[in-house]
């Protein structure tokens, strides 16, 4: 009982005050809109080369564009953390009897509700700009579960490397250089079948390459649960590490 | 016969309080820190409630390290410590739910309001509804915020974030209140304010606090039972006016006009002339020069100045003072507290020391 209403608690207290600084909203939905707006338009006779899957650059990179702002958003999680631990705030909270789980739990779902809102933005824009989900409402729904997932896992990292350095420069300055290689290098803007053959090797280890197709084919293809099924599997191995780490020093952190 | 009076009525109050059961025990505390700094070398003491306690000390003394301990955010290395009639170490959740602390960086939530600041608080001690609504209405009226309740915290001036801190550690009617240094960093009108209000939360509610300070003068005003804390061990213990009286005597602080090792030995020069003069207690070296205790010091002053004058010894400034907490303080520790305000490493610092 007491989990659940803590949990809500400071839940709710993210999100107020995300609503009350629209500058962080804004700078993260920036980047993922430039792409949205000026690749796709800057790579729109891309789709016309032969072999490129659908014909439709704009169709193929909404998917790779959702993802990337689940990633960069997802990497900023770790500087909420840090704010808290440096202003006092997490201690004034662990001298109540507060659920030591509820502190974790409201801190990773209010992360997810904002890489949520965030997507339906995007998606909507993305429609705007022409694009369509095939899979119908059902299909966008999965999307949203599957990008929120996505951004659940992510968060540990970004968790993990804020708890451990208690520096928010750090959390971004690191979660800055691992978004553009990881994205460049994934299927996300660029089918894998027109890269050079060493970016195709790194992208096929490459964990986002799984979550943007799957992604991709709910957009473009259909319900193809082998690749909504591994992409699923590869995220459950991901926040497995990254949540076991964050759990630990969080727990080393408060205990 | 005012003052007999007033005696006999504190003395039976203190009598009174002493057969009060103990809010805080502490036994043999001593705390290590992971890089082998022993930042409380080995303490013990007891609070009875309805006490106002006051932990005195300069900077790094081990102060606001004991608090930690005390408030469950800190493993003690060893010893044994029991909070509102709860165990440390067995039962931290039972304490949490007894306690308020205020901790020594005021911390607010710059985001959300006042008054949702002080909710929130409420909420996280399970607390909801109509019922929390009142309870912080009389919290802000208490501190004087309620006009600016529904504004946002960032927009508060340092003393205004203070009573907010204040009143959210309140929420949910602690039996015991802890303050680190509540008026560090307060100019002196927020100062007194603040003192105001904690006055009348042990007075009027019967809260306990066990508050530390670096400011004699706040601990002599507010505290009627007062252990000084220096370099991690509790130097002396009493109520301030016990303490005082312990020195029995008048301070006479002597200032020297150059320093001691540029004067060839002033310092054993004067003492030797100080302990030559009939009457002289105790003489206690000081930073810039010395303190003698006496009885009827007045009249010694113009012995004093006389002995120096006459070999030689060049005196900047003399001042006499009945006894105060400051003169407890270098009685017992050999030098006087320096009441600093340093710039406060991240906290990020002191958090890796191994927390619980």
């Amino acid at each position: 009982m007491s989990l659940m209403f803590d949990t809500w608690v400071l839940f709710v207290r993210a999100i107020k005050k995300l609503i009350r600084t629209p500058i962080l909203l804004f700078f993260s939905l920036f980047q993922p809109i430039i792409f949205l707006v000026l690749f796709t338009q800057l790579f729109k006779n891309f789709g016309q080369l032969p072999g490129f899957p659908g014909g439709n650059y704009l169709q193929f990179a909404v998917a790779g564009i959702i993802l990337q702002n689940g990633f960069s958003s997802a990497l900023q999680s770790g500087t909420s953390i840090v704010d808290d631990l440096t202003s006092g705030f997490l201690q004034k909270v662990l001298v109540t009897p507060v659920n030591r789980s509820a502190i974790l739990l409201g801190r990773l779902l209010s992360d997810a509700f904002r890489v949520l809102v965030q997507s339906a933005i995007i998606l909507v824009l993305a429609f705007a700009l022409g694009a369509t989900v095939v899979t119908g409402i059902p299909g966008i729904l999965l999307i949203f579960l599957t990008v929120a997932f996505f951004g659940l896992a992510w968060s540990g990292i970004s968790l993990t490397i804020g708890l451990r350095t208690k520096s928010a420069e750090t959390v971004f300055g690191i979660g800055g250089t691992l978004t553009f290689p990881l994205l460049f290098m994934s299927s996300a803007l660029v089918p894998v079948g027109f890269m050079p053959g060493w970016i195709q090797t790194v992208s096929k280890l490459n964990p986002i390459s799984y979550t943007v197709d799957a992604v991709r084919v709910l957009t473009s293809t259909g319900f193809d649960w082998g690749t909504i099924l591994s992409a699923y599997a590869v995220i459950g191995g991901i926040a497995i590490v990254t949540l076991g780490a964050t759990l630990y020093l969080f727990r080393k952190v408060v205990s | 016969m005012y003052i007999v009076s007033d005696i006999l009525i504190r003395t039976a109050f203190e009598g009174l309080r002493d057969s009060m059961s103990e809010i805080i025990t502490v036994k043999d505390l001593v705390e290590v820190y992971s890089d082998g700094t022993k930042a409380i070398q080995r303490i013990s003491f007891d609070v009875d409630e309805g006490q106002f306690f006051g932990f005195l000390g300069p900077n790094g003394a081990g102060k606001s390290t004991t608090i930690k301990v005390l408030t469950t955010l800190l493993r003690k290395t060893s010893g044994a410590v029991t909070v509102a009639g709860y165990d440390l170490d067995k039962d931290p959740k039972e304490i949490r739910k007894l306690i308020g602390v205020q901790s020594q960086e005021t911390v607010v939530d710059g985001d959300l309001t006042g008054k949702e600041n002080m909710i929130l608080q409420g909420n996280l001690h399970q607390m909801r509804g109509r019922s929390l609504e009142e309870r912080v209405d009389e919290l802000l009226k208490l501190v004087e915020l309620s006009d600016v309740a529904k504004k946002r915290a960032a927009f508060y001036s340092g003393g205004m974030k203070k009573r907010l801190d204040l009143a959210s550690a309140l929420v949910h009617r602690p039996k015991l209140l802890f303050l680190d240094e509540p008026t560090t960093g307060l100019d002196p009108q927020s100062r007194a304010t603040m003192w105001t209000y904690l006055g009348k939360l042990n007075k009027d509610e019967g809260i306990t606090i066990f508050l530390t300070t670096q400011y004699m003068e706040e601990a002599d005003k507010l505290c009627r039972q007062v252990s000084i804390i220096d370099r991690g061990q509790i130097v002396a213990s009493g109520s301030p006016s016990e303490l005082k009286q312990e020195i029995g005597a008048d301070a006479i602080t002597l200032s020297f006009a150059e320093d001691d090792e540029r004067n060839g030995g002033a310092k054993a020069k004067a003492r030797e002339l100080l302990a030559a003069i009939p009457g002289v207690g105790n003489i206690v070296d000081s930073d810039s020069g010395m303190t003698v205790y006496a009885k009827d010091a007045s009249s010694m002053i113009v012995d004093i100045v006389r002995a120096f004058d006459a070999n030689q010894l060049h005196l900047s400034s003399i001042n006499l003072s009945r006894p105060s907490l400051d003169d407890v303080f270098l009685k017992h520790t050999g030098h006087r507290i320096r009441t600093e305000e340093l710039v406060k490493p991240p906290s990020g610092m002191r958090f890796r020391r191994g927390r619980r």
